[in-house]
C-alpha cells in the first residue's frame, strides 16, 4: 500500500464532501432554519481540510493503483467521509457528542438510515437536507462518483470500483470505468428526478419530495417526518415509494439497459431479477394473510402494509408506515429474514444480495445431486452460464465471514444489556443497512438508547455492510500491512 | 472510437493497452478465464469471456456500433471467420486481423474489399524477420527503424562505459553539425527528449537520425567498428526462425540453424537449400563449440522461452560471438538485460503494437515506431498546409515539451533541422515524442483542419 495515494485521494473525497455542503447551505438560506452559519463553517473546515490533504501531499507520479491501495482507499474514504458528515450535525447543536454524530454520519453513507434523533421535525431544514445527501452519495458510492467526475482515475479507478461496488462480479457497462461510473450516476439521478415529480405530484412538498427520493434510491431510509412515511398515510405516496423501492433493488445495469433498448423484457430474462421479484411477491402475500384479521380488518389494508413493509425492508430501505411490531410473529420473522436477503447485486440495497442466496441454494442442491449421483460431472448454472468456482467459493467464504461477524457483533450487543431480539434485530439492521430493526430498535423506536460501545460495535456493523465485509476486514489482517 | 479486439494474447493485450491509453473504447474478447482476469485487473477496458468467433459474443461485445475490429487470436482461422462475421455484422466497420500463414497472405484477393475487407494485417513474425535483417544491415546498432522508404534511418547505439561519449554534452556535438542529432536517451526506465545540456551517460541507448547514405561516415566518426558480416546462427526454429531461416537462405550469408524438436528440424530442411539445419539444444555448450560459434558474427536467439533466449546470448557473447540479437517478449525484462551486455533486443510486441498504431494513427501520420520501451515513438508525418507549424522558424514553434524534430525531408534533400530550419508545405517530418504528448503533438500537426 502506497500512503501517498491513500491520504491524496482521501483528500480529493473530503474536498468533495466539503463543496457539496453549497446545496444543504442553500437550503437553510432558503428556508432561515438558523442553521446556515454552522453549515458554513462546516463547508469552511471540510474543503480546507480537504485541500490541505490533496495538495500538501505530493503527487507520485507513474505509480499505478494496485489492488491494496484500492481497498486502502475506499475503507480510509469512508471513514473520512463519515468523520466529515458529522460536523453539520455537532456544530449546529443537534447532536451534541461526537459518538452520535459520526452514527448518524455513517448510517447515512452506508445508507443504513438507523437514526439517533428523537424529535426529526425540530431539526433545522439544512441539517436534514444534509443528513438525506449523505444518503444520496453513499447509495451509489462515493468513490464511483468521483470515479466519474475525476477524468485521471483510469485504471486504478477499476480497483476503486470493484473495492465499493457491492456485488459479487462486476459487469462494465462501458469499455471505461469512467464512463461505467457517470452512466451509473445518470440512471440514478434520472430515476430520483422521476421519483421527486411522481411526490410532487401527489402533493407532498418540495423539500420532502426531494428529501424522500433522495433517501429512496439510495434504499437509505431517513424521512424528514417523525414517523416516516405513515405520517402522510396516503396509499399514492406508500404506492410511489414501494414502486421506487423496489426499483433502487433492482440491479441498475438493467435499468440501464431499460433506458438505452427500451426492452422491458431485460428484467424478465434476467434471473436474478425474475427470482427477486417472485420472492417480494411471495413474501407480501404470505405477510398479507397473516396480518388479515388479526391487525387489519380489510384485506386490501392488510396488502398496502404488507407490500409497504415487506419491499422496504427487502430492499433494505427502511422506511415505515406500520409498526410492525405488532403484528403476529411471523410476519416479524419474514421481516426479519427479508434484511438477510437484501436486493440484487449492483442495485444499491445491502444484504447478502439475491444472486449470492441463488447461488448458495443453487450449490447446496448440486452437493446434494452429488451424493446420489457421484460421478455426475455438474456445474453450477445462472441463466444458462456456468458459474465458475472461485466465484461460488468466494460467496461462500462472504456468507461464513458475514454469519461469524454477525454472531461475534451480537454477542457484543448482549453483553452491553440488550435483550435477545433487540441485540440480534439491531445487529442485522446495521450489518445490512437496513435502519429499522425490533426490539428496542423497532420502527417507532431509535438508536438513542443504545449504549456507546454498542453504538461503535454498529458502526464498524454498517461500514462492513456497506463495503461488503472483504473491502474493509482485509485491513485488519496482519498480513495486509507486511511489506 | 469503440475498438473490438479478439484474442488477450500477447499481441491482444498490448494493443488493448496502448489503444486504451490512447483513450479509445475498446471491448476485448477472450475465451480462457485466466486472461481474462489477468486484463480487467491490468487494464481499462472492458473485457467479455467468449469466443470471438461466436456471433452470439460480438453481438454482444456491441460490433453493430463498433468502429474496428482487431482479430489477434493466435489461429488464423479464427481471425479471419471474427472478420467475416464481423463485416456480415457491420459493414462499415474497420478490420485489422493477425495472420501468419504465408499461403493466406499470398491470396490478396482474400482480404480485398470483396470478401474479407481486412483494411489492415498484422505479422509479428514477419515484422520481427524484417526488423532483424535491419539490424544486421547495422551491426554497431541496437535498433533500427526505417523512414522515408528507407532514406532516414533511425538507429540506436547503446553507450559502452569505454566509448568517447559517455559523459559528453550534447551541445559538445557541434563538430557533427547537420548530420547527426540525437533523437531520444533511454536510460534506465527512463526516456529523455534531450536538449543541448543533457550528457550522455554508459548503458545510455541513443536514437541518432540519420541520412542512410552517411550511415558509414557517422559510423567511422562515431568509432563503430562495422565488420563484413558473413556467419550467423539462429536458435530456435519457430514461427519467426522459420521465417528468418528461408529469408536468409536467399542471401550470400553462412547460416546455421539449431532447433530442439527434430520433426521441426525436417520440416524446415525441406525447405531450405544452403542453410545447415542442426538437431539440438541451443544451451548445450559442447554443441555450440562443436558448430564453431566463436567464428560466428551473429547469433539469433529467438525460441519461444525468453529466459532461455538470454542464456543463450550471454553463452555466445562469453564463447566469442560478436553480436547477439535477442527475442524478449517482456519489455520489463529491457532495462535489465542491457546492464549485462544484451543490448539487441527484438520483441514481438513492439512489432504488432507497430502495426497497429500504423493504423490508428492512419491519416495524420505516415508512419510510426515505437522506441524501446514503448513510453516513446518516432512519427513520420506530413507537414500540412493548413497546420501551425508551417513557413515559421522551429525555434518559434511551441512545440509540447517532449517533442522534437529529428529530420526534415524535402524532396530529395534530407535536413537535419537547427533552430532557424524553416518547415515548407509538404515536407516530410521526423518527429520524436514522449507518449503522453503525442495528442498535443496531433493536433498541432493538423490543427487547423478542425476549423473546416
Amino acid at each position: 500500500m502506497n500512503p501517498y495515494h491513500v491520504l491524496r485521494f482521501v483528500g480529493i473525497l473530503v474536498l468533495f464532501l466539503g463543496l457539496s455542503m453549497i446545496i444543504p447551505l442553500g437550503v437553510s438560506l432558503i428556508y432561515k432554519d438558523g442553521s446556515t452559519l454552522s453549515l458554513l463553517w462546516s463547508m469552511i473546515i471540510t474543503t480546507s481540510a480537504g485541500l490541505l490533504l490533496s495538495v500538501s501531499i505530493k503527487k507520485d507520479d507513474n505509480k499505478q493503483l494496485n489492488h491494496r491501495d484500492g481497498v486502502a482507499i475506499v475503507t480510509f474514504g469512508w471513514i473520512a467521509a463519515g468523520l466529515v458528515g458529522a460536523i453539520p450535525f455537532i456544530l449546529s447543536g443537534t447532536i451534541h457528542d461526537f459518538s452520535n454524530a459520526y452514527f448518524e454520519s455513517i448510517s447515512g453513507f452506508t445508507t443504513t438510515g438507523a437514526t439517533v434523533l428523537s424529535n426529526i421535525e425540530y431539526v433545522p431544514k439544512g441539517i436534514l437536507m444534509w443528513r438525506s445527501i449523505t444518503q444520496w452519495f453513499g447509495g451509489m458510492g462515493i468513490i464511483v462518483l468521483s470515479i466519474a467526475i475525476l477524468p485521471f482515475l483510469g485504471v486504478g479507478g477499476m480497483q476503486l470500483y470493484k473495492a465499493e461496488i457491492p456485488s459479487p462480479v462486476v459487469d462494465k457497462l462501458k469499455p471505461r470505468i469512467s464512463d461505467t461510473a457517470k452512466t451509473l450516476w445518470k440512471v440514478y439521478l434520472l430515476i430520483t428526478a422521476l421519483e421527486i415529480i411522481l411526490l410532487l405530484g401527489g402533493g407532498m412538498s418540495l423539500f420532502d419530495s426531494i428529501n424522500h427520493a433522495f433517501c429512496t434510491m439510495p434504499t437509505g431510509g431517513f424521512s424528514p417526518k417523525n414517523s416516516s412515511i405513515a405520517h402522510y398515510n396516503s396509499p399514492y405516496f406508500d404506492g410511489v415509494i414501494i414502486f421506487f423501492m423496489l426499483l433502487a433493488g433492482i440491479n441498475f445495469s438493467l435499468h440501464y439497459r431499460l433506458i438505452t433498448t427500451g426492452e422491458l423484457t431485460a428484467f424478465v430474462k434476467d434471473p436474478e431479477c425474475r427470482v427477486f421479484l417472485s420472492m417480494v411477491f411471495i413474501l407480501i402475500l404470505v405477510v398479507t394473510f397473516n396480518i388479515y384479521g388479526s391487525v387489519y380488518d380489510s384485506i386490501l389494508k392488510a396488502f398496502r402494509y404488507a407490500s409497504f413493509q415487506v419491499s422496504s425492508i427487502i430492499t433494505t430501505t427502511g422506511f415505515v408506515t406500520a409498526d410492525y411490531e405488532k403484528w403476529p410473529v411471523l410476519s416479524r420473522n419474514i421481516l426479519l429474514f427479508c434484511m438477510f436477503l437484501g436486493g440484487m447485486a449492483g442495485s444499491t440495497g445491502g444484504g447478502i444480495k439475491t444472486m449470492r442466496v441463488i447461488l448458495l441454494v443453487k450449490h447446496g442442491y448440486q452437493e446434494i445431486f452429488r451424493i446420489i449421483h457421484p460421478h455426475a460431472v455438474t456445474s453450477v448454472k445462472l441463466g444458462g452460464r456456468a458459474v465458475p468456482s472461485e466465484i461460488l467459493s468466494s460467496i461462500w467464504g462472504f456468507f461464513i465471514l458475514y454469519l461469524i461477524l454477525f454472531v461475534a457483533s451480537t454477542l457484543a450487543m448482549s453483553f452491553l444489556g440488550l435483550d435477545l431480539i433487540s441485540s440480534f434485530a439491531s445487529v442485522a439492521a446495521c450489518i445490512f443497512n437496513v435502519g429499522p430493526g425490533l426490539g428496542v430498535v423497532g420502527p417507532v423506536d431509535n438508536y438513542m438508547g443504545i449504549p456507546l460501545v454498542g453504538k461503535w460495535v454498529l458502526i464498524f456493523c454498517m461500514l462492513l455492510g456497506r463495503l461488503e465485509i472483504y473491502t474493509v476486514i482485509v485491513l485488519l489482517m496482519p498480513e495486509y500491512w507486511r511489506k | 472510437m469503440k475498438i473490438i479486439i479478439i484474442g488477450a494474447g500477447e499481441v491482444g493485450f498490448h494493443s488493448a493497452q496502448k489503444l486504451s491509453e490512447e483513450g479509445q473504447d475498446v471491448v476485448v474478447i477472450d475465451k480462457d478465464p485466466d486472461k481474462v482476469r489477468r486484463i480487467t485487473e491490468d487494464l481499462d477496458v472492458q473485457v467479455l469471456l467468449g469466443s470471438g468467433t461466436s456471433p452470439g459474443t460480438l453481438k454482444t461485445s456491441g460490433i453493430i456500433d463498433a468502429d474496428m475490429l482487431v482479430a489477434a487470436t493466435d489461429s488464423d482461422e479464427a481471425n479471419l471467420i471474427a472478420c467475416l462475421l464481423a463485416r456480415n455484422m457491420n459493414r462499415y466497420i474497420l478490420k485489422v486481423a493477425r495472420v501468419r500463414n504465408q499461403e493466406y497472405l499470398q491470396e490478396k484477393d482474400l482480404f480485398g474489399k470483396d470478401l474479407l475487407g481486412v483494411e489492415q494485417i498484422i505479422n509479428p513474425d514477419s515484422a520481427m524477420v524484417e526488423t532483424i535483417r535491419n539490424l544486421m544491415t547495422v551491426p554497431g546498432a541496437s535498433d533500427v527503424i526505417d523512414f522515408v522508404d528507407g532514406r532516414i534511418k533511425l538507429i540506436g547505439i547503446t553507450i559502452k562505459p569505454d566509448s568517447p561519449f559517455a559523459g559528453r554534452r550534447l551541445s559538445t556535438f557541434n563538430d557533427l553539425d547537420g548530420n547527426l542529432l540525437i533523437g531520444a536517451i533511454i536510460r534506465g526506465e527512463k526516456i529523455l527528449i534531450p536538449h543541448g545540456q543533457d550528457v550522455i551517460q554508459a548503458h545510455d541507448l541513443i536514437y541518432l537520425v540519420i541520412k542512410s547514405d552517411e550511415l558509414h561516415k557517422i559510423f567511422g566518426f562515431l568509432d563503430i567498428r562495422e565488420e563484413d558480416l558473413r556467419r550467423v546462427i539462429i536458435i530456435g526454429a519457430g514461427e519467426t526462425g522459420t521465417s528468418l531461416a528461408i529469408a536468409l537462405d536467399k542471401t550470400k550469408l553462412h547460416v546455421k540453424v539449431i532447433e530442439k524438436d527434430s520433426q521441426r528440424c525436417a520440416s524446415l530442411a525441406e525447405k531450405l537449400e544452403k542453410v545447415i539445419v542442426i538437431n539440438g539444444d541451443g544451451t548445450d555448450k559442447e554443441l555450440l563449440l562443436e558448430e564453431n560459434i566463436n567464428e560466428m558474427d551473429f547469433l539469433v536467439a529467438l525460441s519461444g522461452d525468453e529466459e532461455n533466449n538470454i542464456l543463450i546470448s550471454l553463452l555466445a557473447k562469453e564463447l566469442g560471438v560478436k553480436k547477439t540479437i535477442t527475442r524478449i517478449s517482456k519489455l520489463s525484462y529491457i532495462p535489465l538485460v542491457s546492464a549485462i551486455g544484451i543490448d539487441t533486443v527484438v520483441s514481438p510486441r513492439l512489432s504488432a503494437v507497430r502495426a497497429i498504431l500504423q493504423y490508428i494513427r492512419r491519416g495524420k501520420v505516415i508512419s510510426v515506431a515505437p522506441l524501446k520501451g514503448e513510453h516513446a515513438e518516432a512519427i513520420e508525418a506530413e507537414a500540412l498546409e493548413t497546420s501551425d507549424i508551417v513557413d515559421t522558424p522551429l525555434s518559434h514553434i511551441k512545440f509540447p515539451k517532449g517533442a522534437l524534430v529529428g529530420a526534415i525531408v524535402r524532396g530529395d534533400e534530407i535536413i537535419i533541422p537547427k533552430g532557424d530550419s524553416m518547415i515548407k508545405c509538404k515536407d516530410r517530418l521526423i518527429i520524436f515524442a514522449l507518449r503522453e504528448v503525442i495528442p498535443k503533438l496531433e493536433k498541432l500537426l493538423t490543427v487547423k483542419l478542425d476549423f473546416f
